[in-house]
């Protein structure tokens, strides 16, 4: 098993920062095909994320591809996917949801995850990689948070402003995803692996951190808490964007490994998570994987890792990182820390 | 006048009945409709512009002053043109392929409208093609595009490219915005301007076509 990550988690000092890419879409590519194709062809993406394994060496493999669709999907929102050689990532646009705000939540079917949607595939693909992999590296299914799921069975705008007008709604709709979301995660507790919590759409670029506590806290502290109750120890709820405003309450989430995006004060989240001992993954900017040479992101890697000061629960990850992605660009951060932590010692 | 500034101070709070109410109260009464437009509804979406970069208000809140907006000047714009108030411009309006974010794309399209430009929004998940067919179509003076996502951002790039080698470049200023992009992104793929928010784009797009300085 990577004791690095596990030593990084548990806020232990460990010989080197691990590393944790953000690879959903991109995994497509690693076998030359399309996200639409390859996340609904169980074969394809367990190969796919072996793939990823085998050229990356994260320090971690999230089972996930169109991470935010799966739950809402299940529930019966519509995802577009696309055809031909079109690399662009299946989402659930306005149309695709199906709660048109009405106060009929009690019609939402609750899924099933052995049987609805793509909640099996995903399950079994993970089952899959836990056995050829899971001795090695930790393995996460993604799951989507309670606003993140709530935003497409609703559509993204419809929600932010029904918590203005309707917060009773919102907290009805927040409690039914909560619920989709436990039994999900707790499907891939039965799978054999982890659970990693994806929410961006909760972001305090969109949603004020009052509006977070009021709403989306209480069904967050409720997916965590059902987790960690059936033995999963780390829970890393990731919020992308600058989370600075809102980390007093990310931190009450009670997961014990965050985000720090690319855009959020890494200084801030050194001192807050160093106090309440919690883990956290700076990320490196995206863009700069597509625009700048291998050289100088060498560099923006090794003194993004200087910026942690040592920090024990730091880890280095990137934003989601499209799909083309260059592997010698990945392969040149993951080498660029290593070396840099063996000059060190 | 007492009731343009309560109409920015509604707008503001996301009254969308109270402003609507305080328009047609204005407007019977004789009221400009150019200075309902400019005293009330764009001096309230300035406030929230400014406590939006402040922190001070969020998402949730500008969507319902963006709201009241869009409902006052539903009553507003027929006036205006029959006042023979002229369009300042054409905007093509679109968020890029791959990208089913609209929110951000919308406000700007209602606050540039409340500006006085004519919007011509293709939508979400647009293709390059697309937004060539938009501009051969309606030969717009700006085009802006919108990205949610790090992964669908380079797709700003891509149209760009498109529009140039159909030999439309020249005929159009391009103008991006959505959260993960940049002025420093703007100017790497080519692009005329960048708005960090709604209410910002709207200076961008009037700078852009040498209409304020």
């Amino acid at each position: 098993m990577n004791t690095q990550l596990e030593k990084a988690l548990n806020v232990e000092p460990s010989e080197r920062v691990p590393f944790l890419p953000a690879i959903y879409e991109q995994k497509a590519w690693f076998v030359g095909e399309t996200p639409s194709k390859v996340c609904r062809d169980v074969n394809l993406f367990t190969t796919a994320v072996l793939a990823e394994y085998e050229r990356v060496q994260p320090d971690a493999l999230t089972i996930g591809i169109d991470v935010y669709n799966v739950e809402a999907e299940a529930v019966g929102c519509t995802v577009t996917y696309y055809a031909g050689d079109d690399i662009s990532t299946p989402a659930i646009g306005p149309e695709g949801a199906i709660f048109q705000g009405s106060d009929d939540i009690a019609s939402l079917k609750m899924p099933d995850p052995r049987k609805d949607g793509r909640m099996p595939l995903n399950l079994e693909v993970a089952r899959r990689v836990v056995k050829v992999l899971g001795r090695e590296v930790p393995i996460r299914g993604a799951v989507s948070g309670p606003f993140s799921m709530a935003a497409n069975l609703v559509g993204p705008e419809h929600l932010l402003m029904l918590t203005v007008t309707h917060p009773g709604l919102v907290k009805e709709l927040l409690a039914f995803s909560a619920e989709v979301i436990k039994r999900y995660g707790l499907a891939f507790l039965e799978a054999g692996c982890g659970v990693m919590i994806f929410d961006s759409q909760a972001s305090s670029e969109l949603l004020s951190p009052a509006m977070y506590r009021d709403l989306v806290l209480g069904p967050t502290k409720g997916i965590i808490n059902s987790l960690q109750q059936s033995g999963l120890r780390h829970i890393p709820l990731i919020i992308g964007g600058n989370t600075t405003p809102m980390l007093d309450v990310y931190l009450e989430t009670g997961a014990n490994n965050i985000l720090c995006d690319a855009k959020a004060d890494v200084r801030q989240f050194l001192e807050r998570c160093s106090k309440a001992r919690r883990a956290f993954r700076r990320n490196l900017d995206t863009s700069d994987f597509l625009r700048v040479t291998v050289e100088e992101l060498r560099q923006r890697a090794v003194r993004t890792v200087e910026e942690s000061s040592g920090y024990p629960g730091f880890i280095l990850g990137t934003g989601v990182l499209p799909y083309g992605t260059p592997l010698a660009n990945l392969v040149a951060v993951r080498e660029a820390v290593r070396e840099f932590q063996g000059k060190r010692q | 006048m007492k009731e343009l500034q309560e109409i920015a101070q509604f707008l503001e709070q996301g009254q969308v009945q109270r402003v609507v109410a305080l328009t047609r109260q204005l407007v019977d009464a004789g009221a400009s409709p150019q200075m309902i437009l400019n005293e009330g509804l764009i001096a309230g979406m300035s406030v929230v512009g400014e406590k939006m970069r402040s922190g001070e208000m969020y998402l949730p809140e500008v969507l319902q002053s963006a709201s009241a907006m869009h409902a006052s000047l539903g009553i507003l714009k027929p006036l205006l043109a029959k006042e023979g108030a002229k369009p300042l411009g054409k905007v093509l309006l679109g968020t890029v392929k791959g990208d089913m974010h609209d929110i951000g794309k919308n406000l700007v399209g209602i606050m540039l409208q409340g500006a006085g430009f004519e919007i011509l929004d293709l939508g979400l998940n647009v293709s390059p093609e697309k937004f060539v067919e938009g501009i051969t179509t309606h030969h717009p003076s700006i085009v802006g595009m919108s990205a949610m996502l790090t992964t669908t951002m380079l797709n700003m790039r891509t149209t760009i490219d498109t529009i140039t080698a159909a030999g439309l470049r020249a005929e159009v200023k391009i103008i991006i915005g959505g959260a993960p992009v940049s002025q420093k992104f703007a100017d790497e793929i080519g692009a005329d301007g960048y708005a960090r928010d709604a209410v910002l784009a709207v200076g961008s797009v009037k700078h852009l076509l040498s209409l304020e300085k």
